[in-house]
């Protein structure tokens, strides 16, 4: 769980424009949360279809990375501005759980990898693996931030 | 027996009940359930946008379906599972909410629109294989999908706060 040092920002969080607003409007949240997921199913899906290839799995001779790439940032993208006001609106949700801040490291993480260390390796399995993981363990923390 | 009789009948069944009173087993089948979108969902919109000519223009339709169809079965699997244990468990709720009602009418309608591409729109070797611009009835197809499919994924977070 996170430092009480975090906690006068989390209450500001909650406080502010935005955060009120999505906890104000019954259809923002699910509308949003569309979207985030959305932004998930084509970011995760390009990971696991670029890097599943190395295993030999489900990609055929075709190299998908040119293909994939641009969407893959613009879903991150989409997935960054979506997630802010969800944890705008419930701020001490996060701040309580374990999950919220073990997701927020695994992004960190998977975005310095994705665009700094990874190319360097490709065709790796150990980088295709690591790859996987990391963005699979972001999805899997988000749905843990309402129960751990 | 009336189709609440039954949703009441699978709701009280041991393992159903289980999910609901577990602290872990219904989170971890709706992070599966939400997951495998990724494996379902974006491989399947990845075909839509072929046909619209918005991705992999360069690449022949029927390579794209080759390489990405199994992957939509394999998640529809998984889909199919999690998405029915989910519903055993919460089969009243399922059963009296609007928007999951509508969800099965977009799968129904996103399966009925899959098979007519199949059987007529691309049945067999067509003339725009290698296409980047497809005829109206691909591309129709293609829009038709993609819409289904994001209003699936919109009514399961409607049912699931509402």
């Amino acid at each position: 769980m996170l430092s009480q040092s975090f906690l006068p920002f989390f209450e500001w969080c909650g406080k502010t424009w935005l955060g009120t607003a999505v906890r104000d409007n019954v259809l923002a949240f699910p509308v949003i949360e569309t979207f985030h997921l959305l932004a998930l199913a084509v970011l995760l899906g390009s990971v696991l279809i670029v890097n599943l290839r190395v295993f030999g799995l489900g990609a055929g001779r075709m190299s998908l990375s040119d293909d994939l790439e641009p969407w893959m940032r613009i879903s991150l993208a989409v997935l960054i501005v979506s997630g802010i006001p969800m944890a705008m609106s419930e701020p001490m949700k996060c701040y309580e759980s374990y999950s919220f801040p073990i997701k927020m490291i695994l992004l960190v993480v998977a975005v310095l990898w994705h665009f700094a260390v990874r190319r360097r390796w490709s065709g790796s399995k150990l980088a295709a693996t690591v790859s996987i993981l990391l963005w699979a363990g972001i999805g899997i923390a988000g749905k843990g931030i309402p129960y751990v | 027996m009336t189709i609440l009789d039954a949703c009441q009948w699978l709701q009280s069944l041991p393992w159903a009940s289980g999910i609901k009173e577990s602290s872990w087993q219904f989170p971890v089948i709706e992070s599966t359930h939400s997951l495998a979108i990724s494996v379902m969902l974006w491989p399947a919109a990845i075909l839509d946008l072929r046909l619209l000519g918005l991705i992999m223009r360069r690449r022949s339709v029927s390579s794209v379906a080759a390489q990405f169809l199994p992957w939509v079965w394999v998640g529809f699997i998984v889909m199919v599972l999690s998405g029915a244990t989910l519903f055993a468990a919460e089969a009243v709720k399922c059963y009296r909410s609007p928007f999951f009602r509508v969800k099965l009418v977009l799968i129904a309608f996103a399966g009925l629109n899959a098979l007519i591409f199949h059987k007529t729109v691309f049945h067999g070797s067509t003339s725009w294989d290698q296409q980047p611009n497809l005829p109206w009835r691909a591309r129709l197809t293609g829009g038709c999908s993609l819409a289904a499919w994001i209003g699936v994924v919109a009514m399961g977070r409607a049912l699931a706060y509402a």
